[in-house]
């Protein structure tokens, strides 16, 4: 059977390959992404399963679905032109990505498909650092985070609870890695952007304290104050945190190897190894 | 509702880059077949993005107009004319407009 190996949270800011390149490997960005990339090759990963919030670029909102699954042999991206950053095609894992979606429907979860699809920076970005070579294939979860409504976190944690029994139960010996992309205070093009900026963290202190619940393993705290008031509060795109969540819910209930703060960006960076 | 056209339109800045030359050069013209209303044009044209965003229009999407320079905007106009508006807890228009 497939093994989640390790759980990973992971940032996604679409200038970060801009700056790493402009500002070289000392930077603080680029120590951080090294670190965690050091991480991932330790645990020699056959795949990765990341839940992510499409920005709008996958999906739109003529068709927004709250919960999808990317369901091919490949896809490409990013389809929104992040600076310094080449158009990759990534393999990916059809029947398992279809084996996921079905077990999570049966678990009660209407997972929409999607095929023949493009991404965004939000899955290009992390990756572009973390596997430049793209030799590990992706399964892209979709979770909707930007949009009200959002799906309510607990609801998010269960999804993830339901695609790691999936994972547990495919019949091929894979090591998986689950990720989970997105910032914890973020407004992004919305009044709260810092002046002269065009983004903002709008609440600092909910980046502190959800990186003392993830620290201490706090999940069903971290679930009870992250309500849809809470994610808005932190940003416009503060629900990309339930990415994170459902990263928990597929790994279970551990303490992180580390979760190191980027706080002007209102994000971290964690590893959940064991 | 067709504030669904404006936030198109600006996924349209991204995406189409003919589109996007055509804004940048008489936005008027670029729009005159759109599925508009006076306001909403009338905005659009005047990169008035605080009106568009008491409309409805979706923040996330119109910093596409900023990035690429569209409407007169650019990063330091589209950030002053957004934190000039007034929001909730929830960073939400405190005062909706009608998009007639």
């Amino acid at each position: 059977m497939a093994n989640i190996v390790a759980g990973f949270g992971v940032p996604h800011t679409p200038v970060f390959p801009f700056f790493v390149k402009r500002d070289g490997p000392n930077c603080e960005t680029a120590k951080l992404f090294a670190a965690q990339a050091e991480q991932l090759a330790a645990t020699r990963p056959d795949v990765i399963v990341m839940f992510d919030t499409d920005h709008l670029n996958t999906f739109f909102l003529d068709n927004l679905p709250i919960f999808a699954v990317g369901v091919d042999q490949t896809f490409t991206g990013p389809n929104d032109e992040p600076r310094e950053v080449p158009d990759y095609t990534i393999r990916s894992v059809p029947d398992l990505a279809g084996h996921i979606r079905r077990e999570a429907i049966t678990a009660g979860f209407d997972v929409a498909l999607t095929q023949k699809f493009s991404v965004d920076h939000s899955i290009i970005v992390p990756l572009h650092f973390l596997t430049p070579n793209m030799h590990v294939p992706v399964i892209p979860v979709f979770i909707s985070g930007h949009v009200p409504p959002l799906p309510p976190a607990a609801r998010c944690y269960a999804l993830g609870q339901a695609v790691g029994r999936a994972i547990a139960s495919w019949p091929s010996a894979l090591r998986i890695v689950v990720m989970g992309s997105g910032s914890f205070s973020l407004e992004v093009g919305g009044p709260r952007m810092a002046p002269g900026r065009s983004d903002g963290v709008p609440d600092p202190d909910w980046v502190t304290r959800v990186i003392t619940y993830l620290e201490q393993a706090q999940t069903n705290t971290l679930i009870a104050q992250a309500t849809e008031r809470q994610l808005f509060k932190a940003g416009n795109v503060g629900g990309e945190l339930l990415n994170w969540i459902a990263m928990l819910g597929a790994i279970g209930n551990r303490r992180p190897n580390y979760v190191a703060p980027q706080m002007q960006n209102g994000h971290a960076y964690g590893v959940w190894r064991w | 509702m067709s504030i669904f056209a404006v936030n198109f339109l600006c996924r349209e800045v991204l995406r189409d880059h003919a589109f996007r030359a055509a804004m940048k050069h008489d936005p008027a013209q670029a729009l005159a077949g759109k599925d508009l209303s006076d306001a909403e044009r009338r905005a659009l044209i005047g990169g008035d993005v605080g009106a568009l965003f008491r409309m409805g229009a979706n923040a996330f999407l119109m910093a596409y107009l900023a990035r690429f320079e569209v409407c007169g905007l650019n990063v330091d106009i589209y950030n002053q004319r957004m934190r000039a508006e007034k929001i909730d807890e929830l960073g939400r228009p405190l005062v909706l407009d009608q998009p007639a």
